[in-house]
């Protein structure tokens, strides 16, 4: 991988070159390195297999110029690229990408300033995983797989339904997932802030998937980190255990359900539809359902949700967004109440200027600009990374949940007392559009069913779909547990928190009855 | 140094041809490799409320590696990286060092699986090599089909046409709030190489257009967005596609469409849930989406054995190598389903990415289940021949097993006495949204527009409904295919860890079936 030192040697280089070219207005140079190294996982004890079936990585650095031209007709804005290569010819080649491809856009009005806050953030990355070789990676694969097998291997419940060996493989035990070292450097130099400001991330990831299939039961684990040492086959581990605690899961009927939401489900709706919500792009395109409702009442005032991607040690945090401005704090949901966006430089600009301001966002003046600070503007790609070759979006960061009044988790099934406690949801989506609200999941694995105020049995997987409202998960909130844990879904870029959330009036439909019948 | 462009792939293919072989001479233990460059060339405009947004003309290299060695056991390898014009001098040593890393993880890995076989006692005992089943091995180079090559469009003038479009868009109503077009048209170029010996050169044109409408009336906003596109040149975008299967207005037209669409249903009723199961009239793109989501998913392989299990998800179709519904009534005999590359659009190509010749495979036969999309290794683990459907979103990165077109084979029916039959029911039509259960059992998919049908005639029109229903019954129940077939294109199916994004192929004729239908 390039060096930061390359990197922001090749920015400020690359500024200087620019800056002096015909018809340049202004610039910025955002240059980068990733590596994405990932092992996949896949034991099946019933079908021939690798165990891990991946070790792989992909890689990549470069420059991006996005520049500011004069022209004729007015001032044109462009953007271009140019892969492995920091050098003037690099930046050159980048420029004539953006020349070429700039536009009239009306709604520019200028490259991200100087912010007032200080950077809060820096040297957070472990060096070990800069450096971590190929039999490190194809190490810790076989690590969290180990931990699973281990765990199926030793389990007395396992021996119990199998007799012998033959037994024990045709119970269909399945691990799946991945362990993946995600590095990033970046550097980024400009008109407005022609000094390199630098950055360099490091995580390490496992999200496994364990199953004792011929019996339905499927559980998961997962460990985020941002350090080399404190990996462990904890991941492995917990999945394996979590399916062996499925075994015997139970069928419920359709109906009106309180739910316990556990972390993971809790991190799907806000990924799909909550964090959607709240960015800057949805008030602008009239697409979200918080149209029009800054500071007005848009969930349970038990629940507060927040990004912040300064908070050292979490997983998503990073010193500065891609647009070379600081992260930090945004709330989203105050006490129940829409207290700001997801947003970047040009998001923030356009809104503030769009004469429907107050019909999307619900204020103008300084309520506006106060929930539209430019915190989130990152250019993360597919599989993480922080990608030269295109420019700022908006994404959050560290996404916090929290409650009013911190309970632990007994608490919140004992107050609950009969219904349901979700662990894993799949395929969740907003079903009718975002503003529309509506959603719908099925439950996968890692769910109990409750009764008398305490787990009963477990649910079974892939039996119920929920059907309901985004509306319903943020007002009829019961409960909040107190613990938070960093939770990663699928393709998602954010990181989030979350804790366990319990919701009256869930609408659960049962389904796939005939799976029964399937051998 | 010069752009990178197509050309690249012939005057490196010799180059790429003896390194692949003599890693394969030199590395001991090194059992299988091959190689993928591939050169992308594109363009892109978008505009949004009727003003410029961006545009772009660059131009990607990609290189992915795998190689299956090892010494006690045999394991897989890969090593992806995205490339720029710098590289191309230094290609022999990327490509080499490329090799030998792949070849490092694979031996690593091969050594671990070994250790692992011996410690984990009957649970080690699933662990085995990593084995390919054998295919003819091809030399052959294949065309891109265009008209308006990609590579000599204007950029300007692509931003003119998409803001054009964007800016008839916006003037359609008022009630149009936002509206985002977009414009791609590139030429890729993918070679293949194995230590086999296979050399597959394959060039393709690619030209999408997409278009997203938010329009509002009230507190009801309705954001609708689809795509059209086809593997040609710009001229499909300005003349639209009329041929046997696949049929596009020009993109004008199908934005003012979406436009006009968008308008009508953010003044409609919410469709209300049924209680139980009604008569459901599906339209050929709204089964584009069931075709892709409860036929095309369930049947590659690579999940059916539960390399997918946590990501993608499983298959309700196989549970072990001897536990699966091959040979067993999953559908009505009404049905029949295939995936089939040879088909035009988005899901066409003659070699997959492991130089696999791609071919028809028939899934469900008149309702009886048939067989998977498959890919070398999974067919060497549940046996069949190779069918061709190991396929990457770019070089850099390791293939799944993709649909090409897969799609529901028209009916005998005309699809207006297929509505005209029912006394009530809905018409499904359009298609929105999915949302599918882990092994496909179950699905609910949303509609752009749901009809109320009574005796035999469309009524009311409906807004943010669709239909949910168990797979198979619903696949049981279907009682009437239209004539109607056509192919639609998916611009972006997601699959893979990490996510892979690409595009193909689906399609379908009118059905008729039961199912709930769910609003709110």
């Amino acid at each position: 991988m390039r060096t930061i030192g390359e990197l922001a040697k090749a920015a400020e280089e690359a500024l200087a070159l620019v800056t002096g070219q015909p018809a340049v207005v202004e610039v910025e140079v955002f240059a980068a390195a990733n590596s994405a190294l990932l092992t996949r996982l896949n034991y099946t004890s019933h079908i021939p297999c690798n165990g891990v079936e991946e070790p792989k990585s992909t890689e990549s650095y470069g420059l991006g110029i996005q520049a500011v031209f004069d022209a004729p007709d007015g001032r044109r804005i462009g953007f271009g690229s140019e892969p492995s290569d920091l050098t003037p010819d690099g930046a050159e080649r980048a420029l004539a990408k953006a020349r070429t491809a700039a536009v009239a856009d009306p709604e520019f009005v200028s490259l991200p300033a100087r912010s007032a806050s200080p950077r809060a953030l820096a040297n957070y990355h472990d060096p070990r995983l800069m450096e971590i070789d190929d039999q490190s990676l194809v190490e810790a694969g076989w690590k969290i797989t180990g931990g699973a097998l281990r765990t199926f291997t030793a389990s007395s419940r396992l021996a119990a339904l199998a007799q012998d060996d033959d037994a024990l493989r045709r119970l269909g035990l399945i691990v799946g997932g991945d362990v993946t070292i995600l590095r990033e450097r970046v550097a980024i130099a400009s008109t407005a802030m022609p000094r390199a400001q630098t950055d360099e991330t490091s995580l390490i990831t496992a999200f496994v998937t364990a199953m004792v299939e011929s019996r339905g039961a499927k559980g998961s684990g997962a460990s985020t980190g941002t350090r080399l040492d404190h990996f462990t086959d904890e991941a492995g581990v917990e999945a394996a255990q979590n399916a062996i605690n499925a075994i015997g899961g139970e069928r419920v009927p359709s109906g009106v359900y309180t739910v316990v939401f556990g972390r993971q489900p809790v991190a799907d709706l806000l990924n799909n539809i909550v964090i959607p919500a709240c960015a800057a792009g949805a008030f602008y395109s009239s697409s979200t359902p918080f149209l029009g409702k800054l500071g007005r009442s848009v969930a349970s005032r038990h629940l507060s949700l927040y990004d912040d991607g300064a908070m050292p040690g979490l997983m998503g945090s990073k010193g500065i967004t891609c647009e070379g401005l600081p992260t930090g704090r945004t709330d989203l949901i105050k006490h129940g109440v829409l207290a700001g966006c997801l947003s970047n430089w040009y998001e923030t600009q356009r809104l503030l200027r769009d004469p429907a301001l107050e019909e999307k966002l619900g204020a103008r003046g300084p309520a506006a600009e106060a929930a539209l600070v430019p915190r989130n503007g990152f250019r993360f790609g597919a599989g993480g990374g922080r990608q030269f070759d295109s420019p700022p979006g908006v994404a959050a960061s560290n996404v916090v949940l929290e409650g009013a009044e911190p309970l632990t988790l007994d608490e919140v099934i004992r107050r609950v007392g009969s219904g349901l406690y979700i662990g894993r949801i799949w395929y969740t989506y907003p079903i009718n559009g975002l503003r529309a609200g509506d959603f719908t999941c099925t439950v996968v694995a890692d769910s109990y069913i409750i009764r008398d105020g305490r787990i009963a049995a477990p649910l079974k997987a892939n039996a119920i779909r929920i059907n309901d409202n985004i509306a319903t998960f943020l007002n009829n909130i019961t409960g909040i547990t107190k613990d938070v844990k960093g939770t990663i879904v699928w393709a998602a870029d954010e990181v989030v928190y979350a804790p366990e959330v319990a919701v009256t009036g869930v609408h659960v439909d049962e389904i796939a009855g005939f799976m029964e019948e399937l051998d | 140094m010069t752009r990178i462009s197509v050309d690249l792939i012939e005057t490196v293919t010799p180059l790429v041809q003896e390194r692949v072989h003599e890693a394969a001479r030199r590395l001991p233990h090194l059992q299988y490799a091959d190689l993928r460059l591939e050169v992308t060339e594109a363009k892109g405009a978008g505009a949004e409320n009727g003003t410029p947004k961006f545009s772009g003309d660059d131009q990607t290299l990609a290189l992915g590696v795998r190689v299956l060695a090892g010494d006690r056991m045999c394991a897989p390898g890969y090593v992806g990286l995205m490339l720029g014009a710098a590289d191309v001098p230094n290609l022999a040593r990327i490509i080499g060092e490329a090799l030998e890393q792949a070849y490092r993880r694979a031996v690593v890995n091969g050594e671990m699986k070994a250790d692992a076989r011996e410690k984990f006692g009957p649970l080690g005992e699933a662990l085995a090599d990593t084995r390919l089943h054998p295919v003819e091995v091809r030399q052959d180079t294949v065309g891109a089909v265009y008209r308006v090559d990609p590579r000599a469009m204007s950029l300007a003038e692509m931003v003119r046409y998409a803001t054009d479009i964007s800016r008839q868009v916006d003037a359609v109503d008022a009630g149009v709030k936002y509206n985002y077009v977009s414009t791609l048209t590139e030429l890729s170029r993918e070679l293949f190489v194995s230590s086999e010996g296979a050399r597959i050169d394959q060039t393709f044109a690619l030209t999408q257009g997409t278009c997203t409408v938010v329009t509002v009336a009230g507190e009801v906003s309705q954001d609708l967005y689809d795509a059209l596109g086809h593997q040609r040149g710009w001229e499909i975008l300005l003349e639209g596609v009329d041929e046997p299967l696949l049929r596009f207005p020009t993109f004008l037209d199908f934005a003012l469409g979406l436009a006009r669409e968008g308008v009508a249903l953010a003044t409609a009723p919410v469709l209300p849930t049924s209680e139980r199961e009604v008569v459901v009239v599906t339209d050929p793109h709204y089964n584009t989406l069931v075709s892709h989501e409860i036929i095309g998913h369930p049947v590659e392989l690579d999940r059916a054995l539960k390399m997918e299990t946590a990501y993608a998800g499983r298959s309700w179709l196989l549970g072990g190598l001897t536990e699966h519904q091959i040979g067993r009534r999953v559908a009505s005999p009404l049905v029949t389903t295939y995936s089939d590359p040879s088909l035009p659009g988005f899901g066409h190509y003659k070699y997959d990415h492991e130089g696999t010749p791609a071919r028809r495979v028939v899934h469900i036969d008149r309702g009886i289940f048939r067989g998977f999309m498959n890919s070398r290794q999974t067919a060497a683990i549940f046996g069949g021949e190779p069918n061709g459907h190991w396929k990457a979103t770019d070089a850099s990165l390791v293939p799944l097993i993709r649909m090409s077109n897969t799609v529901f084979d028209a009916g005998t029916r005309a699809a207006e006495d297929v509505l005209k039959e029912v006394d009530h029911g809905y018409y499904i039509a359009g298609h929105r949204t999915p949302s599918i259960a882990e092994s496909r059992e179950n699905f609910r998919i949303s509609a752009r527009r749901v009809y109320e049908i009574r005796n035999g005639e469309l009524g009311r029109l409906y807004r943010d409904g669709g239909i949910a229903a168990d797979s198979r019954d619903y696949l049981m129940n279907v009682d009437a295919v239209g004539s109607d077939f056509r192919l639609y294109p998916i611009p972006n199916c997601g699959k893979g860890q990490p996510m892979q994004t690409k595009r193909l192929g689906n399609g379908g004729p009118t059905m008729r079936s039961r199912a709930r239908v769910i609003g709110r």
